[in-house]
């Protein structure tokens, strides 16, 4: 029912437009916009989301050069969407024979290695298994993941300086097993 | 940025009376038909010295122009929707097929009969006939073409055809009244190559002019 109520006023703005009347097609062109942007933005990948803007244009300016294409004794709604469909297939055949990636997005693929960083987390993990899990617990809250000690206390339901001596001892107790000795 | 845009348009904007794309490929039809016959005078009956008349049995005559005219007017029924982005229609250009499969049947019936004389299919003019056909269509498919380009096809290759099928009909058409060949099988053979020849160079061509 909705898409009929669509489909009338936007035909009856068409016709109107097709006979000249300059008010009754800007309003046509801005109400499409509404529907076309949102169209198109469904379709497009996110790499290509920003084209989402140009689609609508280059299809208003389709719908304005190609006007006398419309045949008045058929849906409106059929033949924009035919335009659309149009544009959109020649926006993804365009750009599936050279896709392209800006130049900002392709950057950070070399800027972090990850395989370090799991190494040395597994090694983190060795290390903490020699101490009692709590302490484990305490050491890699407080200085892994950034909690303060006053909450990975709470987290444990200890004093803080209940936590403090805790975390103390754990460290002491792993330098005394693989620094070699006190220093 | 769309705003801008949409007021632009507005600005612009005239009024496109109704059945535009048929007036304007009708217009088309009109003004290549017309360089056609004065082409094909020229190059025909002036350079090749060809007489207008057409074929000794009138029958024959009255064959090709039937024949070739309703290839053309398939392609007139065709090409307004195909000009259309939201158009299909497929009946004209199945009824052109079927039109030609009916003449080489019936061509070869008689060609059968005549025992496959080679004189019967060759004619005097085989090599040359499907090329006079494709020049003498060329002047209609490039207003065609010409005036398609402000349509919008879904798809330019087969618009483009349709274009090359009224100009290969109109052209084998105009071509017919100074040809001398009383063959069926003749007929045939090398009209439906002359037009289905220049059909593909519409859709080779349109392929590529008709991208919108």
């Amino acid at each position: 029912m909705q898409a009929d109520e669509t489909e009338m006023r936007l035909r009856g703005l068409m016709l109107a437009s097709l006979d000249g009347d300059a008010t009754a097609y800007r309003v046509l062109l801005a109400d499409l916009t509404r529907y076309l942007r949102p169209w198109f933005a469904r379709r497009l990948s996110p790499a290509h989301a920003s084209h989402a803007e140009d689609l609508v244009q280059e299809t208003l300016l389709a719908i304005h050069t190609r006007r006398s294409t419309y045949d008045r004794t058929r849906p409106f709604t059929a033949w924009l969407h035919a335009v659309a469909h149009h544009k959109f297939v020649d926006h993804v055949r365009r750009y599936a024979i050279r896709p392209t990636v800006p130049l900002e997005d392709d950057a950070p693929i070399f800027a972090t290695d990850d395989s370090a960083n799991a190494a040395d987390r597994h090694d983190v993990e060795t290390v903490l298994s020699q101490v009692p899990p709590r302490t484990s617990d305490l050491i890699r809250q407080t200085r892994l993941e950034g909690t303060t000690v006053a909450e990975a206390a709470a987290r444990h339901g200890i004093t803080e300086t209940a936590a403090k001596v805790s975390i103390h001892r754990g460290l002491k107790a792993l330098m005394g097993k693989f620094a070699g000795g006190e220093k | 940025m769309t705003d801008d845009l949409i007021n632009r348009l507005a600005a612009d904007l005239e009024p496109t009376p109704p059945r535009t794309i048929e007036r304007r490929l009708i217009l088309a039809l009109v003004i290549g038909v017309l360089a056609t016959i004065v082409g094909v005078y020229l190059v025909l009956d002036l350079m090749m010295g060809r007489p207008f008349g057409g074929a000794d049995s009138a029958m024959m005559f009255w064959a090709k122009f039937g024949y070739t005219l309703a290839f053309g007017l398939l392609g007139l029924a065709a090409a307004p929707v195909l000009a259309r982005p939201d158009g299909r229609i497929i009946w004209p250009l199945a009824g052109a097929g079927l039109l030609a499969l009916i003449a080489l049947g019936s061509g070869g019936m008689m060609w059968m009969r005549a025992d496959w004389s080679m004189p019967m299919l060759m004619g005097q003019t085989a090599m040359v006939c499907p090329w006079l056909i494709v020049l003498a269509g060329t002047p209609v498919l490039i207003a065609l073409l010409s005036a398609l380009r402000t349509a919008a096809p879904r798809s330019p290759t087969l618009a483009g055809f349709a274009a090359g099928l009224v100009a290969g009909g109109f052209g084998a058409w105009t071509y017919a009244f100074y040809c001398g060949e009383t063959g069926m099988m003749f007929m045939a053979v090398w009209y439906s190559l002359g037009i289905a020849m220049t059909a593909l160079l519409g859709a080779v061509i349109g392929k590529f002019v008709l991208r919108w």
